[in-house]
């Protein structure tokens, strides 16, 4: 943490005006609504709303918005931390927040080796193989909503 | 028709729900004392006017206080620039201790340097 708050990113954070950091702050926001946006839907469809649609017609949409916000959060984010790193350490918040975003990520790998999930791109599922995919759904939308309240929170510790 | 509407409807709920939580803690002075605090000290480390909040350090009675001032933009228009206030000068602070005992942390509402004001909070006495 001393070592990200001393680096080039934490003293152009820091002195390159009074807006700097609302600015990030807010891109960071962008990024994380645009994913929890479309990770949203995505997961409400896993677990069996909207049936009508073909899974991949969702599927396709947002998992691109998704990885283009997550990008933006990701890049956005080691900014807002280099700020005031040493002020983090310590803050339960941000351990719950990284742990459950690693969670989220090891979800996705998981769920892109799935043979359903590789299968639905071409073919209408069977009842078990969507019922294996609700739970990626689930727990998908488990880690995000923990990442993003606990993110939330680490203000206020 | 009717149950995705209402579906719909428990999740905005949630959504608002969730969204409200924060408002009511950082930013605002839950996690200060209600009374008023007064410090006197030297600077230790002058107004930095980084992200989310301008901080500085006072140093008094051998203790090394931790000041949060309002967001960097709200700090410079009471005209508290970094490079003001040189470290060492003695200044008087006035806000609201942190609730922990244990935290020498105080959110700041005036500072007063050689006789003047910064009043980075102009709207709470």
């Amino acid at each position: 943490m001393a070592w990200l708050e001393g680096s080039t990113l934490g003293h152009v954070m820091r002195e390159s005006g009074v807006w700097t950091y609302g600015c990030v702050n807010l891109v960071h926001i962008l990024g994380v609504s645009t994913l929890f946006g479309s990770v949203l839907i995505l997961d409400l469809r896993l677990l069996g709303l909207w049936r009508n649609i073909a899974l991949v017609a969702i599927s396709k949409p947002t998992v691109r918005v998704a990885a283009t916000g997550f990008i933006i959060a990701a890049i956005s984010g080691p900014c807002l931390l280099a700020t005031k790193a040493t002020e983090y350490v310590g803050n339960p918040f941000l351990y719950i927040k990284f742990s459950a975003i690693g969670l989220g990520i090891l979800n996705v790998i998981v769920l892109s080796t799935l043979s359903a999930w590789k299968q639905h791109k071409t073919r209408e599922l069977s009842a078990r193989e969507q019922s294996r995919l609700a739970v990626s759904g689930g727990i998908s939308l488990a880690c995000w909503l923990t990442a993003i309240s606990a993110g939330r929170m680490i203000g206020y510790w | 028709m009717h149950s995705r509407l209402s579906l719909c409807i428990r999740f905005s709920i949630l959504a608002a729900s969730l969204a409200a939580l924060p408002a009511s803690a950082h930013h605002g002075w839950a996690g200060n004392s209600d009374d008023e605090f007064e410090l006197t000290g030297t600077v230790e480390r002058g107004v930095s006017l980084a992200g989310p909040h301008a901080t500085m350090q006072l140093r008094a009675d051998g203790k090394v206080w931790d000041l949060t001032l309002a967001p960097p933009a709200r700090t410079q228009r009471a005209g508290l620039k970094e490079g003001i206030i040189p470290v060492g000068a003695t200044v008087t602070i006035h806000g609201h201790r942190n609730r922990d005992a244990n935290r020498l942390e105080v959110k700041t509402e005036r500072v007063i340097w050689n006789g003047r004001t910064f009043n980075v909070y102009p709207d709470r006495k």
